[in-house]
C-alpha cells in the first residue's frame, strides 16, 4: 500500500472552467523525500491542497493509507499529515509564539511539562527564542514563516507536506530548516515539498515531479542529477 | 440583454420596496414571479438563487413558525383541545414574510451581473464621491475577506488535528474565544495593509481621478429605469 | 543630485520599542540599482516602508533622521502624493491586489494620477506585454498563484511610472522565467534612467545590480559595488550569507 495515493485526478475551481489539475496519477511512499516544481501557475499548490482534502477533487480517486480523503475529517488527516501553506498570515491564530507552536501538542493531550520542553526546543532550534511572548502576526515575513513552519514539525507528523518554504527565508535559516528536514528524512518520515528553489529541492528530493499547466509532465528519481530547469 | 449597472441597481431598489410594503401572500407571490422572471431576462442561473437561499433556510423556518403560532385572527387551522395554535391569519403573516425574504433575496441577486468596477462608475457618474464609491466596494469586498480569513483558521486548526465536529459545545466556545481576537487583529491588520497599497499607488492624491472605462446611459436605460420606477409608484399608490 | 539619501535615519514601530533601524546612512544615484540583504528581522522591510514613507506616517512609529527621495523630504509628503516620486511593490502580493479584475488592478494608479483613459490603456497594455501577462487580463487577481499575484502587483506600479522603485523580494515566488523577465525588465528600466532598490535574498538573481547593502541587526553592515561584497567569501560568511 501506498502512502498516498491519486488516480485520475481532476480539479477546477468553482465558476471557472478550466482544468487546475487535469487527470493527475501518483503514488508517494512515506519514506521519501518527493519534490514538486514548475512555472507560476502550474497547480503546484493546488495539488497539494487536494492531496491533503482542503479542496475537494472534482473527479478521480485520491487514497491515504488506503482511505479515501474524501472521508476523512481534516482533523484526522491533520493528524498523519503536517501541512505549512505558503502563507503564513493565514495560518497563525495564536495569541503568541509560544501558544502557536504548543498548539497542536496540547491538542494531541501532551503533558504540560512535556509541552514545555518541546516548544523551548523549537523557539532554539529555529532561532525564534526571544519572540517567545510576541504576537505572530506582528512578525517579519522570515520570521512568520518560520513560527509557522515550527508549529506543524512540533507536532510531528509522520508525513510533511511543505508548499514553498524557503520563501522569505534567509540562506542562512534556509540550511537550519534543510539540516532539520534531512533529520526528519533519516528518521523514516517522508514529505512532499513545493518549491522553486532548485539548490534547496537538489540537496534534499529524491524524487521530482514536473508540473506544468495542471498535467504532471515528468517524474523521476533524481538525487545526482543537477541538470534540471524549474 | 445588457443593461448600465444603475440601471439594474434601479430596478433592485424597486422590487424590494414592492416586496417590504406588499403584505399579502398573492401581491408577493406575483412580484415573485416578476423577480423571476427578470432573472431570466437577465440569464441568472436558477439554480444559483436557491444555493443563496439555502443559507437562509433557517431564518425563513424560524420567522414562519414564530408568525403562525404568535399571530392570531381568522380561522383556527390546528388546534391541541381548546388551546388555538394556528389561525389562518398566523399562517398568511407567516407565508408572506417567508415570501418577501426570498424576493428580496433573488432581486439582490441582480447585483451580481456586473463587475465591482462598473459599481463604482456607476456611482462615480452620478456625482457621488470616489472616495465613499470605493469605501462602499472595499468594504463589500471585506465581508468575504473575513469570512476566508474565519475559514482560513478553521481549516488550520482542524489540520492541527483539533476534530470540531467532535468536541464538546462547551470547548468549542472557549476554542472560538481564543481564536477571535487574532482572527479579528489579523483581519484588521490586512485590511490596514490594504490601505497602505492603495494610497502607495496614489489613491487620494487629487480631488478627481480618471477613469480607463466610463458607462453610456442609453436609451433603452432611461426607458427601462422610467418603466420601472413609474410602475413601483402607480402600484404603491394603487 | 541623488535619487534617494538617507541621513541618521533610525525607527521604531512604537516609542519604547526596539529600534528597528539603526543610524543608516547612504545615498542611491539616479539610475542605479541598490540590492539590500541581511538576515530575516534585521530591518529590510522596514527600510523599504521608510524609502516609500509609508513608516513615517504610521501612527505610532517613530522616525528620526531624514529621507529624502528626489530632493523630496518624505515626511513632509502626503501619503498618496509619494506615489508620484516612488512606487513600492510589497513582500505579502496577498495584501496588495483589491480588484476584480487584473486589468482593473493595473489601471487604478493610473487612474489616481488624472490620466486620460487612452494613456492608462496604453500603459496598461505596456506593462501587462512587459512582463508577459497579458493573458492574465481578465482573471481575478484572488485565483492567482502566488508568483503570478506577485507580478501583478509590480505591474500596477510599474503603470504609475514611479522614478524610484522599491521592490520588497518580488523575485521570491517567480520561477525561473519569471526572474529572467523581471530582471531584464529592471535593466532596461535602469537604463532609462529609474532608480531601482530591491531586496532579495537569494543575490545569484541580481548580480546585474550596481551597489549591495548588508544589513544586520538594524545597522548597516556594509555597503559597496556587489561584485566586490559578493568576492569577499570571508565576510558573506562571518554574515552568514554564503549557500
Amino acid at each position: 500500500m501506498h502512502f498516498l495515493e491519486l488516480s485520475q485526478v481532476n480539479f477546477h475551481y468553482p465558476k471557472q472552467e478550466k482544468l487546475a489539475l487535469d487527470n493527475i496519477n501518483l503514488e508517494i511512499e512515506q519514506k521519501s523525500i518527493t519534490a514538486v516544481i514548475g512555472p507560476n501557475g502550474s497547480g503546484k499548490t493546488t495539488l497539494s491542497k487536494v492531496m491533503i482534502g482542503v479542496f475537494p477533487a472534482t473527479g478521480g480517486k485520491i487514497l491515504l493509507q488506503g482511505d479515501p480523503v474524501s472521508e476523512l475529517s481534516l482533523a484526522e488527516i491533520g493528524r498523519s499529515i503536517g501541512y505549512v501553506f505558503q502563507n503564513p498570515d493565514l495560518q497563525l491564530f495564536c495569541g503568541t509564539v509560544a501558544e502557536e507552536i504548543g498548539f497542536g501538542l496540547i491538542n494531541r493531550g501532551c503533558e504540560p511539562d512535556r509541552v514545555k520542553e518541546k516548544v523551548d526546543f523549537y523557539l532554539d532550534y529555529f532561532q525564534l527564542a526571544e519572540y517567545r511572548n510576541a504576537f505572530p502576526l506582528h512578525l517579519s515575513q522570515g520570521e512568520k514563516q518560520r513560527v509557522a513552519i515550527a508549529s506543524v514539525l512540533a507536532a510531528e507528523p509522520e508525513f510533511l507536506i511543505l508548499d514553498e518554504p524557503t520563501i522569505g527565508l534567509d540562506t542562512y535559516r534556509k540550511k537550519i530548516l534543510e539540516g532539520y528536514l534531512q533529520k526528519i528524512a533519516c528518521s523514516g518520515r517522508g514529505m512532499v515539498l513545493i518549491s522553486h528553489d532548485m539548490s534547496f529541492v537538489n540537496r534534499l528530493a529524491d524524487r521530482v515531479i514536473q508540473m506544468e499547466n495542471g498535467h504532471i509532465v515528468d517524474d523521476g528519481d533524481w538525487k545526482g542529477n543537477n541538470g534540471y530547469d524549474a | 440583454m445588457t443593461l448600465d449597472p444603475r440601471t439594474k441597481m434601479v430596478i433592485v431598489i424597486c422590487l424590494s420596496t414592492l416586496a417590504l410594503i406588499y403584505n399579502t401572500p398573492e401581491r408577493l407571490l406575483q412580484l415573485l414571479i416578476v423577480t423571476v422572471l427578470l432573472l431570466l431576462l437577465f440569464r441568472i442561473d436558477i439554480r444559483s438563487v436557491w444555493v443563496y437561499l439555502k443559507r437562509f433556510l433557517q431564518l425563513m423556518l424560524v420567522v414562519f413558525i414564530i408568525q403562525c403560532f404568535f399571530t392570531r385572527g381568522g380561522e383556527v387551522l390546528l388546534s391541541l383541545g381548546s388551546v388555538e395554535l394556528i389561525s389562518s391569519q398566523g399562517f398568511l403573516t407567516g407565508a408572506s414574510l417567508v415570501l418577501r425574504i426570498i424576493v428580496v433575496i433573488s432581486a439582490a441577486l441582480i447585483l451580481t451581473t456586473f463587475s465591482s468596477r462598473d459599481f463604482i462608475l456607476g456611482l462615480v457618474q452620478w456625482k457621488v464621491p470616489y472616495e465613499l464609491a470605493f469605501m462602499v466596494t472595499i468594504a463589500m469586498r471585506f465581508l468575504p475577506l473575513f469570512r476566508d480569513e474565519f475559514v482560513n483558521v478553521v481549516t488550520a486548526v482542524q489540520l492541527r488535528g483539533v476534530e470540531l465536529k467532535q468536541v464538546s459545545w462547551g470547548k468549542k466556545i472557549e476554542l472560538f474565544r481564543c481564536l477571535l481576537f487574532p482572527v479579528v487583529f489579523g483581519a484588521l491588520l490586512k485590511a490596514q495593509q490594504l490601505a497602505v497599497a492603495m494610497e502607495s499607488r496614489g489613491f487620494r492624491a487629487y480631488p478627481r481621478r480618471t477613469y480607463l472605462r466610463r458607462l453610456d446611459f442609453i436609451l433603452v436605460d432611461y426607458a427601462v429605469m422610467l418603466i420601472f420606477v413609474t410602475v413601483t409608484i402607480i402600484l404603491i399608490v394603487y | 543630485m541623488d535619487a534617494v539619501t538617507v541621513k541618521d535615519l533610525s525607527y521604531q514601530y512604537w516609542s519604547e520599542g526596539p529600534w528597528v533601524l539603526k543610524n543608516i546612512n547612504f545615498q542611491v544615484a539616479r539610475g542605479e540599482m541598490l540590492v539590500i540583504t541581511g538576515l530575516s528581522g534585521c530591518g529590510k522591510s522596514t527600510l523599504c516602508y521608510c524609502l516609500s514613507g509609508i513608516a513615517g506616517h504610521r501612527r505610532d512609529g517613530v522616525m528620526q533622521g531624514q529621507v529624502l527621495v528626489n530632493g523630496k523630504d518624505v515626511q513632509e509628503l502626503r501619503a498618496a502624493s509619494l506615489a508620484l516620486e516612488a512606487g513600492m511593490v510589497f513582500q505579502d502580493p496577498d495584501t496588495q491586489l483589491f480588484s476584480s479584475s487584473v486589468e482593473d488592478e493595473i489601471a487604478f494608479g493610473p487612474e489616481n494620477i488624472c490620466l486620460p483613459p487612452g494613456d492608462i490603456r496604453a500603459r496598461v497594455d505596456n506593462v501587462l506585454d512587459l512582463l508577459g501577462i497579458s493573458s492574465l487580463m481578465e482573471a481575478n487577481p484572488y485565483h492567482l498563484s502566488g508568483g503570478e499575484k506577485h507580478l501583478v502587483a509590480l505591474a500596477a506600479v510599474l503603470a504609475l511610472d514611479p522614478p524610484v522603485l522599491i521592490l520588497d523580494e518580488v523575485m521570491s515566488r517567480l520561477d525561473k522565467q519569471g526572474v529572467q523577465r523581471v530582471a531584464d525588465v529592471l535593466k532596461r528600466l535602469r537604463a532609462a534612467g529609474k532608480t531601482i532598490i530591491a531586496v532579495e535574498h537569494r543575490l545569484e538573481t541580481v548580480t546585474f545590480a550596481d551597489q549591495l547593502m548588508v544589513l544586520a541587526k538594524g545597522t548597516l553592515a556594509r555597503l559597496g559595488p556587489i561584485e566586490t561584497i559578493l568576492a569577499d567569501q570571508e565576510f558573506l560568511a562571518a554574515q552568514h550569507l554564503t549557500d
